[in-house]
């Protein structure tokens, strides 16, 4: 019996399941809201991590992401810079999965520096407090050369001091007496490709691994997670926004009775209430629920109209 | 400072860092083994995976639609295992769309899986003797940016009207595009992505999947050639051994923590103390598989040539 | 892209020398005879010949990355130090080679990307002249490439000298800079970006046509894939996790059907543990592969 309910129901024409789509996701982003959230256990790790590095510490960054993946990286990127910047770490930026991917760091940072500048925050700079060392094409094998010699791999790569002709890395306050990855107490990864996969394979037992990845990548970094390869990680959309809600209030703080964040595991982690702490997570994030609700309607709907179908068969 | 008879060890040796290393040699033992017992004449089994009998039919539906099968080898930013492999069934693919004299479309992502896949196609048209039959355009480079990639194929699939699309290989956030673009115009597809990730996707929008090794596993049950049915039996006793360690593990791991203990090792050194309960790093597998190497300083000549770097501000 | 900032060995090693030294041209020198003489011979050689020169030369480059793997690594290695031994003597040499041996794969693809853009410039210039239906297209993507490549080197030479950082700073851009912004930013990352979006429309029709229960599996399937959404969805997991809370008042039996407990319980159990299963699977396949192509115990093209 075609053109009945239940025909009708599994096979609703394409545009207008796009144009739903669109609606539900473009509108929200009109009508901010914060959304009650309980911050997942890995990005609580993750947090705890970050915030538990020395002041000054030299972080090693592998910055995989581009404009696609905007706006999940985006997000994470800023969320970690704003905290590496607290903990007054340096940052040595690269990047092994795509040539636009230093580019993109680089103009993120940039977008940063003007917000501080904006509110008479000390800029992060870049060769103080930061170098780009740039793209290193055959992701797997230049991991591996990193991880093996990291002096050999970033030899002769240069960046820009301020005002000056451009120099050897190693010269810069970042990568000074850094002769190795181990040198680094931490290496974090922001990827949207399997160059986390490679740091894995490559760098874990050398130095701790941090990762922040896209949501559909959650799944396979769980596993490093749980295999306690990485020390913690920033999954997607909801991780974004749990970092940023971490950075607000911390984790039992400012004592374990009234924190807003609470965890069994770990200690009292400081928060930072800023305002600016909400970013693209808190924007995107209510978003996400509308797209997700459509996804489970979408497919409720499919399944009635196979039972109605089916039913209608019978009869 | 370390005795100089223990600089020999490699610090990739050191402690339970050998367990690796001898754990690869052991699968390439397996692997190696079986090679040679395949060829020794033994009788191999293997077992059928849907996926790959589809590739007949869908190579067949083509035929009979008169319109093009279209490959791609995934997004391999070289040329890895992964693109060999993907580019060896898209030969099989190719012998048989050659036979029937039916039209291809390979699209590479990579500048050398291209070359190679160029070479290799080429070659299977000259052994089918139709030499003439090949178009040096079916095997094209369209893009190594990957969304520029996936909006090259994905117009290619929409003008040429594609009657079966094989994705086999490295693929990533583009593997819907393909998928459901193909699936809009009603294409039989087969696909296999050896990153985890993308397989749901491609379950959801394709009509054959090819989950995991079943990829590597393909050109040994297309083909049945010795060296590659023997390789496949390897890697099974390989993940045999696997499973036999995870089963051990369990029980090791079950039993261990149960009881009490009296020798701790810490920083690689074993020592003895008062009797405690067993803990976790206590295990023979966390003791396995958790090196606990202690920074060692190794003195050695300092080279007279060489130029300390200059820090900083000098 | 063909990368021209290549990394490049410490100054002390056999890899690298010191620019415009005498030691360096010499190498190069042998270097380019000694490769004039390979490419020479390689063209003459009987056809005969081919499959032992290939067989070789694919186990010599693969018996670098085996030598790397098994051969004993330096412990505790400080930039200047000399080895103490033979085995030293070869480590010390892998290690400092291999960041060399990286630059080999960069220099080969960056030559095969010429083919490759032979290749779309043959389709599209042939297309273009033979006044295909879709030549129109085809004049579009060789003006786009043009046009990107010129400004992107461009671009990229100004900011190699002095002025490199100042271009940091918009108010020091000329017409080079905006050219390269407008591509890139304005343009390729947008479409980026726009591509990758379109996923999200893909995600929602193949969800609504697959996710169908039609048998046992598919409803459990269906039902994991429900609780893991909905866990997704902060706002709904705190509701219901509260709930849960309030109705097991401290009973840690029904503290386990919160939503974030149930999620994470899939995810910890049946996710990541058949993952495990397939990444074994995968790495194992990739083990044996790549054993058979080292020594050459599978033709080209075997699949046929």
């Amino acid at each position: 019996m075609k053109g009945n309910l239940g025909e009708k129901l599994q096979s609703l024409p394409k545009p207008i399941l796009y144009l739903i789509l669109i609606l539900a996701t473009s509108i929200p982003l009109f009508f901010p809201t914060e959304v009650p959230n309980e911050p997942v256990e890995s990005t609580k790790d993750f947090y705890a991590t970050l915030m538990a590095l020395p002041e000054g510490s030299k972080v090693l960054l592998m910055s995989d992401w581009t404009g696609s993946t905007r706006g999940e990286s985006k997000g994470a990127f800023r969320s970690i810079f704003k905290i590496l910047i607290r903990r007054k770490a340096k940052v040595a930026i690269y990047s092994a999965a795509d040539p636009q991917a230093p580019r993109v760091a680089q103009d993120a940072i940039n977008e940063l520096n003007m917000e501080r500048k904006r509110k008479n925050l000390p800029t992060f700079d870049r060769w103080n407090d930061w170098v780009n060392i740039g793209y290193f094409p055959n992701a797997e094998a230049a991991i591996n050369g990193i991880a093996n010699d990291l002096k050999g791999a970033f030899g002769g790569r240069k960046d820009f001091p301020p005002n000056s002709p451009p120099r050897d890395v190693f010269q810069s306050p970042v990568l000074q007496g850094v002769t190795k990855v181990e040198d680094f107490p931490l290496m974090l990864v922001i990827t949207a490709s399997k160059t986390s996969n490679f740091a894995v394979e490559r760098v874990s037992g050398r130095t701790p691994l941090a990762f922040a990845v896209t949501g559909v990548m959650v799944p396979e970094t769980q596993v490093f997670y749980q295999s306690k390869q990485i020390v913690g990680y920033c999954g997607g959309l909801k991780g974004v926004y749990d970092l940023e809600q971490l950075m607000e209030s911390g984790v039992n703080f400012p004592d374990k009775a009234t924190a807003k964040i609470k965890s069994d595991k770990l200690g009292t982690i400081e928060g930072f209430p800023d305002p600016d702490n909400k970013g693209q997570g808190t924007r995107y994030y209510p978003t996400l629920h509308y797209a997700l609700a459509l996804m489970i309607i979408m497919i409720i709907l499919g399944n009635v109209g196979m039972f109605l179908a089916k039913r209608g068969d019978k009869s | 400072m370390m005795p100089l008879s223990q600089v020999y060890i490699g610090d990739q040796y050191r402690d339970t860092g050998w367990f690796g290393v001898f754990m690869t040699l052991l699968v390439a033992a397996f692997v190696l083994l079986n090679i040679r017992r395949a060829r020794g004449g033994k009788d191999l089994y293997i077992r059928r995976i849907a996926g790959l009998n589809a590739i007949d039919e869908a190579i067949g539906r083509a035929t009979e639609m008169g319109k093009p099968v279209l490959m791609v080898p995934g997004l391999s930013d070289t040329i890895n295992a992964i693109a060999v492999q993907a580019v060896n069934i898209f030969a099989y693919v190719s012998r048989i769309a050659a036979r029937f004299a039916n039209p291809i479309l390979l699209c590479c992502y990579n500048a050398a899986v291209y070359t190679y896949a160029q070479e290799t196609i080429r070659d299977v048209y000259q052994s089918e003797g139709v030499a003439d039959r090949y178009d040096p355009d079916s095997v094209r480079f369209v893009s190594d940016r990957q969304f520029a990639f996936a909006a090259g194929v994905s117009g290619l699939i929409l003008r040429e009207q594609t009657a079966a699309t094989f994705f086999l290989g490295e693929f990533y956030a583009e593997s819907l595009i393909f998928a459901e673009t193909a699936n809009s115009i009603g294409a039989i597809q087969v696909a296999s992505s050896t990153e985890t990730t993308q397989t749901p996707f491609f379950i959801a929008a394709c009509d054959y999947v090819l989950i995991g090794d079943e990829f590597y596993a393909a050109s040994a049950y297309l083909t049945r050639q010795p060296v590659l049915v023997g390789s496949l039996v390897g890697q099974d006793w390989s993940k045999l051994m696997i499973i036999l360690m995870i089963i051990l593990g369990t029980l090791f791991n079950t039993v261990q923590i149960q009881g009490k203990t009296t020798w701790e090792r810490t920083k690689g050194v074993w020592s003895q103390i008062p009797e405690r309960s067993v803990k976790q790093s206590d295990t023979f597998m966390s003791q396995l598989f958790k090196p606990q190497l202690e920074k060692v300083k190794v003195e050695r000549p300092i080279d007279p040539n060489y130029v300390p770097e200059k820090g900083a501000g000098e | 892209m063909i990368p021209l900032l290549q990394a490049q060995a410490p100054a002390t090693s056999f890899w690298s020398e010191a620019f415009n030294s005498s030691e360096l041209w010499t190498k190069l020198i042998i270097t380019l005879v000694v490769g004039l003489v390979v490419m020479v011979g390689l063209l003459y050689a009987p056809i005969r010949a081919r499959k032992p020169i290939i067989a070789f030369f694919t186990f010599i480059s693969g018996a670098y990355w085996v030598l790397l793997y098994l051969w004993p690594k330096p412990i505790d290695r400080q930039p200047g130090e000399m080895p103490l031994n033979t085995v030293e003597t070869v480590s010390f040499w892998l290690a400092d080679s291999n960041n060399v041996v990286v630059s080999f794969t960069q220099i080969l693809t960056g030559f095969l990307l010429g083919l490759g853009i032979f290749s779309l410039l043959k389709i599209h210039l042939t297309k273009i002249t033979k006044g295909h239906k879709d030549a129109f297209f085809s004049i579009v993507l060789l003006v786009s490439m043009g046009l990107m490549i010129w400004f992107g080197y461009a671009d990229w030479f100004d900011r190699l000298g002095e002025r490199g950082a100042m271009l940091d700073n918009r108010d020091n851009w000329g017409f080079t800079q905006y050219g390269r912004d407008f591509l890139f930013e304005g343009l390729l990352q947008q479409m980026d970006a726009a591509m990758f979006s379109v996923i999200a429309f893909y995600i929602l029709s193949a969800a609504y046509r697959a996710f169908r229960v039609r048998s046992v599996e598919a409803t459990i399937l269906l039902s994991a894939a429900l609780l893991v959404l909905l866990s997704l969805m902060g706002a709904v997991s705190f509701v219901w996790d509260e709930n849960v809370k309030s109705i097991a008042n401290g009973n840690p039996f029904i503290l386990n059907f919160q939503l974030t407990e149930v999620a994470q319980w899939i995810r910890n159990t049946f996710q990541t543990s058949s993952i495990r299963g397939i990444q074994f699977g995968v790495g194992l396949g990739a083990l044996a592969m790549g054993l058979r192509l080292w020594l050459s115990l599978e033709k080209p093209g075997s699949g046929s």
